[in-house]
């Protein structure tokens, strides 16, 4: 018995993909009806919702952060600028005048210029 | 297994309803939001979406101690205080608790307002502090709410009130820089678009949200300083006090850039308490509104037109008879006596009508003050040292006072004679000491401004305005200096007793003639004293005004106490060495 050699080889690894390709196939034994699609296409909607508006309530509470800190910026802002008008009432001519340092300075008996 | 709807079944006709309900949803729907859309989005955006004003801040008001401004108007949130009697229950802890922290800024009836059940809004109390109101908040009293006000402040009190103005309850300026700046000082409001919550809370959700900041308005610096103010306001009160006067007036310039340094009135009034005043009066700021016939004041811009236009000399001279006839008039001195042929410089000392107006006729032909003399002398008073004009200070009410063309029939050789000693002309204080700084700093005219420049929005970086001349060579610097010198020889003569030796100081005194119901009276005289002082140089310029109703009010004795009060201290204040 004798052999003819081919002018080309292929393993038959190689030629496995090709030639069993079709030999077997898998199919499920759940089958999902219509009924089935609806129910998973609203959950998903659903759970996208879901999702939607824990980012929106996330955002909201954030407002709400930005609202207080506003609150404790104006009334910093506001006790600022009443100590601002404390200080000027304080440092006000007529203050000074009556302050007790003012009332223990004296007038100068004579003046003397460095020319 | 293949599901099936028999004909008729239950399931059937479930599912047909179903279908059918279905359909109504999605007419409905359809209507709903997509033909109603527009009217539904509008709806809800006037529920949802709301404009918030965002208040701008008023601007500061500085003033200047030496070269440091301080705040001399400011703005302060204060509470008013109000109740909805509707739903208010307890009463007496109500009232108790507010007249307890309150105090003085309670409404005096707030039981009375607390009983009208069938109201919703009562004020309490008004102006209460941030501590005030934080203590009532505490106790937590139902039916009880608090609105932010936004008022302004005066550390100072009084200072300068008619420079600085008010601002009313609507929050307008009235009077003074307050009115003048008022579009500066404002500032402009900015908006807030936003949807909010029930709270309105405004929330970032939403497509549409604006935020446009508001713009606070300028903090504006005065030239006032407020050590020189507080100290005319003081000079000139009890300058009053020992004449007599009932009103007096009182501008002191820097004659080197025009800054108004004090500008003091009475009477005069607070600005927190503009509402208690009773006369309007008091609003007025009288150096820039109320012209006035200037007087012998205007002798010292005569003579240095004289001095320019080279019809004189300090020591030019000219016969004095004690009258002198211009057209069918006869113009006399004041002061009589000095006869004979005397020098310009005299005339200046003693006030002499007959000298100013022998100058206006040396500016004719040196007979008559024919047209080209009254051209010359329109030329100086109106075109160069700006009568007849607003100055442009940045003032609200400033009048432009009169000085009549002599292109017009009444401006004749005797109104033009008039002229010559300030009479026949309307001016106001500010317009003549403006001039007046212009013939002592060597002959530059300068505006005279409150303005000094701005504080940055931090507050801490002061922008100086520059300061440039409106007219030079008003007069020549020759000229400046010669009328100078005669100024300085006219208060030396008699008025210079009480001044701090070592130092140049210049006036002229004025007694000017008051009109009542469109007559001269000779009952009612204002006084006025116009001068300057200085060690090298002209430092400050110093113009007092006192009038009283049915007064005869003089310069030399009246006014003048208080220029050589103000110019005292002014030496000491400026720190200026005397000379030699």
């Amino acid at each position: 018995m004798s052999y003819q050699r081919t002018q080309q080889f292929s393993s038959r690894r190689q030629q496995g993909w090709n030639r069993n390709q079709n030999t077997t196939r898998f199919v499920s034994a759940i089958k999902l009806g219509p009924v089935a699609h609806t129910v998973i296409v609203a959950l998903m909607i659903t759970v996208l919702g879901l999702i939607y508006l824990t980012q929106a309530t996330r955002a909201t509470s954030y407002d709400y952060q930005a609202k207080e800190i506003d609150s404790q910026i104006a009334e910093l802002t506001t006790k600022k600028g009443d100590l601002e008008v404390e200080n000027a009432r304080l440092t006000a001519l007529e203050a000074v005048q009556n302050s007790s340092v003012a009332r223990e300075m004296t007038q100068p008996a004579s003046t003397e210029y460095a020319r | 297994m293949k599901l099936e709807i028999q004909k008729g079944s239950r399931s059937k006709i479930l599912a047909i309803i179903v279908v059918g309900l279905m359909a109504v949803f999605v007419v409905r729907l359809f209507y709903l939001q997509i033909i109603k859309h527009d009217e539904y989005v509008a709806l809800a955006n006037s529920e949802q979406v709301k404009r918030l004003t965002i208040p701008a801040k008023r601007g500061l008001i500085y003033a200047m101690d030496g070269t440091r401004p301080v705040e001399l108007v400011l703005n302060e949130t204060v509470y008013t205080l109000f109740a909805d009697p509707k739903i208010i229950k307890d009463k007496s802890k109500i009232t108790d608790t507010i007249h307890r922290i309150a105090g003085g800024n309670v409404r005096p009836n707030i039981d009375v307002l607390l009983d009208k059940k069938e109201t919703r809004y009562q004020i309490l109390a008004t102006k209460l502090s941030r501590a005030q109101a934080e203590l009532i908040k505490k106790e937590k009293l139902a039916g009880i709410g608090f609105q932010e006000v936004s008022q302004r402040v005066y550390p100072e009190g009084g200072l300068a009130a008619q420079t600085l103005g008010f601002v009313n309850a609507e929050g307008i300026g009235q009077y003074g820089v307050e009115s003048k700046l008022d579009a500066r000082l404002k500032g402009e409001d900015g908006m807030l678009q936003s949807v909010t919550d029930v709270s309105n809370v405004p929330l970032t959700i939403g497509d549409r949200n604006v935020h446009d900041p508001a713009k606070n308005g300028d903090n504006v610096v005065l030239t006032i300083d407020r050590n020189i103010q507080a100290y005319t306001e003081k000079a000139l009160a009890t300058g009053l006090q020992q004449t007599g006067a009932q009103k007096g007036s009182v501008i002191v310039m820097n004659p080197e850039n025009g800054r108004v340094m004090a500008m003091a009135n009475l009477p005069t009034y607070k600005p927190a308490e503009f509402n208690k005043v009773q006369d309007a009066d008091a609003f007025n700021n009288a150096v820039i509104t109320s012209p006035y016939e200037p007087g012998s004041d205007i002798k010292t811009l005569t003579v240095a037109m004289g001095l320019d236009k080279g019809v004189i000399e300090p020591n030019s001279t000219f016969v004095n008879t004690d009258s002198i006839k211009v057209e069918d008039r006869t113009i006399g001195n004041a002061t009589k006596g000095q006869t004979g042929t005397i020098t310009m410089q005299t005339a200046l000392n003693y006030s002499l009508n007959t000298g100013m107006v022998t100058i206006a006729q040396r500016l004719g032909d040196g007979k008559s003050i024919n047209a080209n003399a009254r051209n010359t002398m329109y030329e100086y008073f109106h075109d160069r040292f700006g009568f007849g004009m607003k100055t442009g200070i940045e003032l609200a009410g400033e009048q432009p006072g009169t000085i009549i063309a002599p292109t017009r029939q009444e401006g004749n050789a005797v109104r033009y004679s008039n002229m010559a000693f300030g009479q026949g002309m309307d001016l106001t204080m500010a317009q003549v000491s403006a001039a007046f700084c212009s013939i002592i700093n060597g002959g530059t005219y300068f505006k005279p401004t409150v303005l000094a420049g701005t504080m940055s929005v931090d507050r801490k970086t002061f922008k100086e305005d520059t300061v440039q001349p409106v007219r030079s060579a008003v007069i020549s610097p020759s000229s400046s200096a010669k009328a100078r010198a005669m100024v300085y020889e006219a208060r030396t003569k008699f008025y210079a007793g009480k001044d701090k030796p070592g130092y140049e100081i210049g006036g002229k005194t004025g007694t000017s003639q008051t009109i009542v119901n469109g007559k001269y009276v000779d009952n009612q005289t204002d006084g006025t004293y116009l001068g300057y002082g200085g060690d090298d140089r002209p430092r400050y310029v110093i113009m007092v005004q006192v009038s009283g109703k049915n007064m005869n009010l003089e310069g030399g004795k009246h006014a003048l106490p208080i220029f050589t009060d103000i110019s005292n201290w002014m030496i000491d204040y400026l720190k200026l060495q005397p000379k030699g």
